[in-house]
């Protein structure tokens, strides 16, 4: 994020959304690969987990991930008659929309996002990054976190967020 | 704590236990192992909980809390479905929960988990929703008008899995919703949460299984149908008798398995644990009998043996097929009360 963010002291501003995202061996992973080769900018606020298919992701890990402290969960697939494996976006779809409904009762729903992003799409990865990114920011801290850490200080929280800004940067001038 | 030392190892919970048949568990040597051991034996995680063995035991050995307090701080194995239910009820137990409308009712009535059971198990095809809009009804009829707890889960499910604090932490949250808002009686219509509230909770107000209640209905229904003994609602908490004076005083012909009341057979999962081949074959089992009664309908007062039941009925590539519905008590009742 801006510089602002990782020098201010206060707890809050130093705060950077983290983001947990799934993509999909065959199509959201070689976007986000085009977005790294093709230098284009997006936060460092994402980890992304590569899954063989978006229908990979069960209900489970999205609510496990919820509950261990990240701030929200991406899940990107090929588009809809594109997918690998014939119909596993369609499944996905079904099981991330019910997830979605479960969160809405815990009030969590905004922070699961699902997105179609295809093998060409390096630019749409980017943005999409950016847009959920500050989608996160404006809703704040994942409330659980002051459950799970309320401990740690500013000093470890911003060491943290450098070292996320450095991986990015390793992540996004990676060829394979 | 159980009374465990006065197990004498006569081997009796071990000759009935429904798990036996279909597996190597044994009851008497995991109190055993533990006992004089200290060992952690995966028999206390392939314990269906069903309460079938501290009926026959000479000694009473509470075999149920024993299983209970084993598994407390230890890390279950066979969780099903991933364990997506008991990440929902930790993430929920994280999180500031709702505070009660208050209303003038002195009747609150809990749904339970539907809405996860309808969203996480959408390719069992069953409308759990539709067990909370029956009660309702049922409720309604009865000049009941309950208020709506919207409570977090009660915790069967974590702390059947050894989960000790995720518990403790949704009963503080559930107490204190309760106590604000003011009920005298707490009605549900799953076994699972009757048996939480009233044993584990020490909650001090009445709690209700919604089937004590129904037998008030006045219903004239020409049906026969079976009924289906879930373990916590009768040999957990020992109603047997409600569920059938629901049926029968509304006219419905009730015909007993083979199997019935303290001897039911097990649906083979509880607190979604041990969903596999070996359990499958007790559902078979449970099916097959209610099948051989010859009616068309099995009735059952839990939401998850609705489950289990329908799962193996809906199963794409199944052996057999079964052309009996299996449906709740309140969602039976409520169409047939709509259907005259």
């Amino acid at each position: 994020m801006s510089e602002g963010q990782t020098v201010a002291s206060t707890k809050e501003e130093c705060w950077v959304p983290n983001i947990l995202a799934f993509a999909c061996n065959w199509c959201s992973y070689a976007g986000a690969d085009l977005a790294g080769v093709s230098r284009l900018q997006y936060p460092p606020t994402v980890k992304i987990l590569r899954v063989m298919c978006s229908s990979r992701v069960e209900p489970a890990f999205i609510l496990k991930a919820l509950k261990d402290g990240a701030d929200g969960v991406l899940i990107a697939g090929c588009h809809i008659g594109d997918c690998h494996y014939i119909d596993g976006n369609k499944n996905a779809e079904v099981r991330i929309n019910n997830t979605k409904k479960a969160l809405e009762k815990l009030g969590l729903d905004k922070r699961l996002r699902l997105e179609w992003i295809s093998a060409s799409e390096g630019l749409k990865f980017s943005e999409v990054i950016k847009e959920f990114t500050e989608e996160i920011s404006k809703l704040g801290q994942n409330p659980v976190k002051e459950k799970i850490e309320p401990q740690i200080n500013a000093d470890e929280r911003r060491s943290s967020a450098s070292v996320n800004k450095s991986a990015a940067n390793v992540q996004g001038s990676e060829v394979k | 704590m159980s009374n465990v030392q006065s197990c004498y190892q006569c081997g009796k919970c071990t000759s009935i236990c429904p798990m036996r048949r279909v597996s190597k568990t044994s009851p008497r040597s995991s109190i055993y192992n533990a006992n004089v051991y200290g060992l952690e034996t995966n028999d206390i995680w392939t314990c269906l909980t069903c309460g079938r063995c501290p009926i026959e035991c000479p000694q009473q050995v509470d075999f149920l809390n024993f299983i209970k307090e084993e598994r407390q701080g230890k890390t279950p194995l066979h969780v099903a479905h991933l364990g997506v239910f008991t990440e929902f009820s930790e993430l929920s137990s994280k999180l500031d929960g709702k505070t009660p409308e208050r209303s003038d009712s002195k009747y609150g009535y809990f749904p339970g988990c539907v809405d996860s059971l309808d969203l996480f198990l959408h390719d069992v095809k069953t409308n759990f929703g539709e067990i909370t809009t029956s009660s309702l009804k049922l409720l309604d009829k009865l000049g009941i008008k309950p208020q709506i707890m919207n409570m977090k889960c009660c915790g069967h499910d974590v702390l059947w899995q050894g989960k000790k604090d995720v518990f403790e932490d949704l009963k503080k949250y559930n107490l204190n919703y309760i106590k604000e808002s003011g009920i005298d009686t707490l009605v549900t219509s799953c076994a699972e949460c009757y048996r939480t509230f009233s044993k584990d909770y020490g909650l001090g107000i009445k709690v209700v299984h919604i089937s004590e209640l129904l037998d008030k209905l006045g219903l004239n229904v020409n049906d026969a149908v079976t009924y289906h003994d879930p373990c916590r609602l009768g040999r957990h908490m020992g109603v047997y008798e409600a569920p059938r004076n629901a049926l029968t005083a509304n006219g419905v012909v009730v015909k007993e398995m083979e199997h019935s009341k303290e001897e039911a057979l097990c649906c083979g999962v509880s607190n979604f644990m041990n969903c596999n081949e070996q359990t499958k074959a007790l559902r078979i089992a449970r099916m097959d009998e209610a099948e051989a009664t010859g009616a068309k309908t099995l009735i059952t007062t839990c939401s998850k043996c609705l489950a289990h039941f329908n799962c193996l009925k809906t199963e794409k590539d199944s052996v057999k097929k079964y052309d009996f519905d299996v449906v709740d008590l309140t969602v039976y009742l409520a169409r047939k009360m709509e259907q005259t």
